[in-house]
């Protein structure tokens, strides 16, 4: 299949000696992310996040199961990331690539195994019936930094969504259809959102935030930092690549609970808009459904 | 929920691949990406032309047997407006991510949806179409696709044209055909029971809805109006989006 | 389901398996342990127990460059193949028997292949990967027993082989595993080389470094912990690492002594007196 373009090695040299200059040849700062923008859908739990030129689609989707046998209590909770080649025609269908192993180990360490989502209130009738929440992950366009965005994008479809209101009286169990009843928020219990750091130069001295695919490519080696708000880490992931001086990953780690800060002050700006948005289109809703009428 | 009659598309927005095109038309929205031609796996490989693969995936869940079927309609759809033969041994990928598809608000949705898999067909053929021509790949034609369901009503029957997902429910019988520039028919599947007296009306109504007549000189202004309020012409719109693109493409000049 | 781990701490001062916070576990290891192999090693931290075997540099292999998972071309850095250096394909073997649950792994383990990718990616930055252009050096490691700190075992046996098959390195890269007692209170204590038992409900990383230097190659933590934390585990881990390089430097030595004594040097003969020349 074809392979990923590799960086000329002027390319290489010209973007390396910058960076030892203190330069991004896209003219950032070296922790300066690059433009975000979110949206989302009409539907529920749907995001659209874009980061440059990176573009991350993110749906979440509910549906009642019977929950596995060794945990009656739990709800099911999966995030699926599959690569497809829209991002980079090196991406097969049915092949995960490392690039695809490590980004869903990762979300799958800060956004579930740190139990952002309440799993036990997912449960319906113990033992037989609980939600399975999913998250289906779809890379648009791939231009380095996949990380981060993922995570936020998951993050930001998770806290939209709405599942379906339910009621139990006696053994029944009724699922509301939308338009019976106004779906209800899960049960989310803090937001982890990672931050990667890339390393350039022989002794890994130079630290860039949100690297862009270039940059990607030509790092000596990366380090993922995943924080909520509350200042506790959720996942830290270093793996493998030329060593980096512990105290550089110690400072690492307090430049990432910043910027970690920051975006979900962002990120909570963007859905307290959206319901905003939302509140203005329920009403037309209500009356373009006592029109069908 | 409110559904777009208008339909919208947005071309090579997408700065990694080849071409692209995200479509929206009658609560569907599509993105679409063609690379090509690019380097072929060996047992795929045709020596006499190039292979097209169509990838659908859905916007939850892992693609199934419906995301096959759909895929093996349009690769045989696209198969013969691509100039194939131009390419031999060489791969044309068409990607189509399905971003959303209108949920019946009256039922609660399942991840797999056991319903009809042709509904979405339409969107994204034109998908395919816009992120193809985004594509530079030459085409013998353009194609325009359309939906119809005949839905009873009243004792009689009634053909709806780009019917909602309720209506696709009640309806006894759908269909999906689409068209070439050439006012050919390239696909007609049918699903439902029907006679060959519906069908041939579905069919005409199919063909006035795709072909519309050329649009040859200035003077024939009434006869676009009449066509607009018909219904949208998709023929016209995937020209009109080309020809915005490449007047902005070449705003510099 | 919480053991008690924590409160039996503070009474005793020691841990359930009755080890003071820093004490490591016994680290007990063999060098060439399979006759066939290029470099074996079999490595035991406790009752986490590992073996490893190293094939290369050999000829790159073109069909397992493309479906091996060790391939750095895909974005960041790795131990990509190729003109600028030896490729390091790790393949890890969990045994169905190893750990109290027989749970079988399937090939499509993403856990399994994090570690691999983890491996490989650290290995070929502390070999000098780039006197074997165009080859493979091809672990595989099998992993007999688990208890706790495998990254660390793993990363250590592997060390340990590729000394036995004579691939030059900048340094011994060595892990191991801090944690602390409880995630909550700001005077908790940290702990050294954790078991399963305390991977299961204490906050803990796992941190490789080069040698006896606080140059850090591998850093995975996986649990929640306050942010104010993760230095003082850092640190700890690092000093960890530091006597785990100790034990490993004198298992090689030992190794080297003994290749000496034997006199019956039929391989690496320069590497035995390398290692003198070393110790």
């Amino acid at each position: 299949m074809p392979r990923e373009a590799e960086p000329s090695l002027n390319e290489r040299a010209f973007v390396v000696q910058a960076l030892q200059e203190g330069l991004r040849i896209d003219g950032r700062a070296l922790d300066q992310f690059r433009e975000l923008d979110l949206k989302f859908g009409d539907q529920y739990g749907v995001a659209d996040l874009t980061l440059g030129k990176t573009r991350i689609f993110a749906k979440v989707s509910a549906e009642v199961t019977t929950p596995y046998t060794d945990r009656p209590f739990d709800g099911i909770f999966t995030i699926t990331t599959e690569l497809s080649p829209m991002a980079s025609p090196s991406f097969e269908v049915n092949r995960p690539t490392e690039t695809e192993i490590m980004l869903s180990r990762l979300l799958e360490k800060t956004v579930r195994r740190s139990n952002a989502l309440d799993t036990e209130s997912l449960c319906l009738v113990s033992g037989q019936k609980c939600w399975s929440i999913r998250v289906d992950l779809h890379v648009l366009s791939h231009d380095g930094n996949l990380i981060d965005a993922s995570c936020l994008a998951v993050v930001a479809a998770l806290r939209h969504f709405r599942k379906p209101d339910t009621s139990i009286e006696g053994e029944t169990l009724t699922i509301y259809t939308p338009a019976e009843r106004e779906p209800v928020p899960l049960s989310w219990l803090h937001s982890p959102l990672c931050v990667t750091f890339s390393f350039f130069g022989e002794e890994a001295d130079i630290v860039v935030m949100d690297a862009n695919l270039l940059e990607e490519q030509l790092r000596v080696t990366s380090f993922t930092i995943s924080f909520n708000k509350h200042g506790e880490i959720c996942q830290g992931a270093k793996l493998g690549g030329t060593t980096v001086e512990a105290m550089t990953l110690i400072k690492c780690a307090n430049d990432a609970l910043d910027k970690v800060k920051e975006l979900t002050t962002w990120l909570d700006l963007k859905l307290v808009e959206d319901s905003k948005r939302r509140d203005k289109g329920g009403l037309m809703a209500e009356l373009s459904a006592e029109n069908e009428r | 929920m409110t559904v777009n009659t208008e339909p919208q598309a947005l071309i090579s927005h997408l700065p990694k691949a080849d071409g692209s095109a995200t479509f929206s038309y009658a609560g569907y929205t599509v993105v679409g990406a063609v690379n090509g031609p690019i380097e072929v796996q060996r047992r795929d490989e045709l020596p006499e032309e190039a292979a097209v693969d169509v990838i659908v995936r859905p916007a939850a869940g892992v693609g199934g047997t419906r995301e096959r079927h759909l895929e093996s309609l349009i690769q045989s759809t696209l198969r013969q407006i691509i100039l194939v033969n131009n390419f031999p041994r060489t791969l044309i990928q068409v990607i189509l991510q399905i971003i959303v598809a209108p949920e019946n608000e009256y039922v609660n949705a399942k991840i797999t949806q056991a319903s009809s898999n042709l509904p979405i067909l339409p969107a994204l053929l034109q998908t395919a179409i816009l992120s193809l021509l985004s594509s530079t790949l030459p085409l013998t034609a353009t194609l325009t696709s359309t939906a119809l369901a005949i839905v009873p009503d009243q004792g009689g029957s009634n053909i709806v044209l780009n019917p909602t997902a309720r209506e696709v429910e009640q309806s006894q019988s759908f269909h999906v055909f689409a068209f070439t520039s050439h006012n050919e028919l390239i696909l007609a599947e049918s699903e439902g029971s029907f006679t060959m007296k519906e069908w041939d009306d579905v069919y005409a109504r199919a063909y006035s809805q795709c072909c519309p007549p050329a649009l040859s000189s200035d003077n024939d202004d009434a006869m676009i109006d009449d066509q607009r309020s018909a219904g949208s012409d998709l023929r016209h719109f995937t020209r009109s989006t080309m020809e915005q693109k490449i007047v902005s493409d070449l705003y510099w000049k | 389901m919480p053991l008690d781990t924590s409160s039996a701490y503070p009474l005793a001062l020691l841990r359930v398996d009755g080890r003071r916070w820093n004490d490591l576990r016994r680290l007990h290891a063999a060098v060439r342990t399979q006759a066939a192999a290029d470099g074996s090693a079999y490595l035991e931290m406790g009752n986490t127990k590992v073996m490893c075997t190293v094939t290369g540099p050999s000829e790159e292999n073109k069909r397992r460059t493309a479906a091996s998972t060790a391939t750095g071309n895909t974005g960041g850095a790795g131990g990509g193949a190729g003109a600028g250096g030896a490729e390091v394909a790790v393949e890890i073997v969990v045994g169905g028997f190893s750990s109290v649950d027989r749970k079988r792994r399937g090939r499509g383990d993403k856990r399994i292949h994090e570690l691999q990718t983890t491996l490989s990616k650290a290995l070929a930055a502390a070999l000098h990967t780039h006197l074997y252009p165009r080859s493979t050096i091809a672990l595989s490691l099998h992993v007999l027993s688990q208890d706790g700190s495998l990254l660390a075992a793993l990363l250590n046996a592997s060390t340990l082989a590729l000394v036995d098959a004579g691939i030059p390195m900048s340094d011994l890269p060595v892990a191991c595993t801090a944690g602390l007692t409880s995630a909550a209170s700001a005077a908790d204590d940290p702990l050294v080389d954790l078991n399963a038992q305390e991977e299961q409900e204490l906050p803990f990383l796992t941190l490789a470094t080069l040698g006896d230097t606080d140059r850090v190659m591998v850093l995975v933590l996986e649990t929640r912990v306050q942010a104010a934390r993760l230095k003082d585990m850092v640190d700890l881990a690092a000093d960890a690492c530091k006597s785990v390089h100790k034990s490993l430097r004198e298992v090689v030595r030992r190794r080297g002594e003994h290749m000496v004594e034997e006199g019956a040097v039929e391989k690496g003969a320069s590497m035995a007196m390398d290692m003198d020349i070393d110790v």
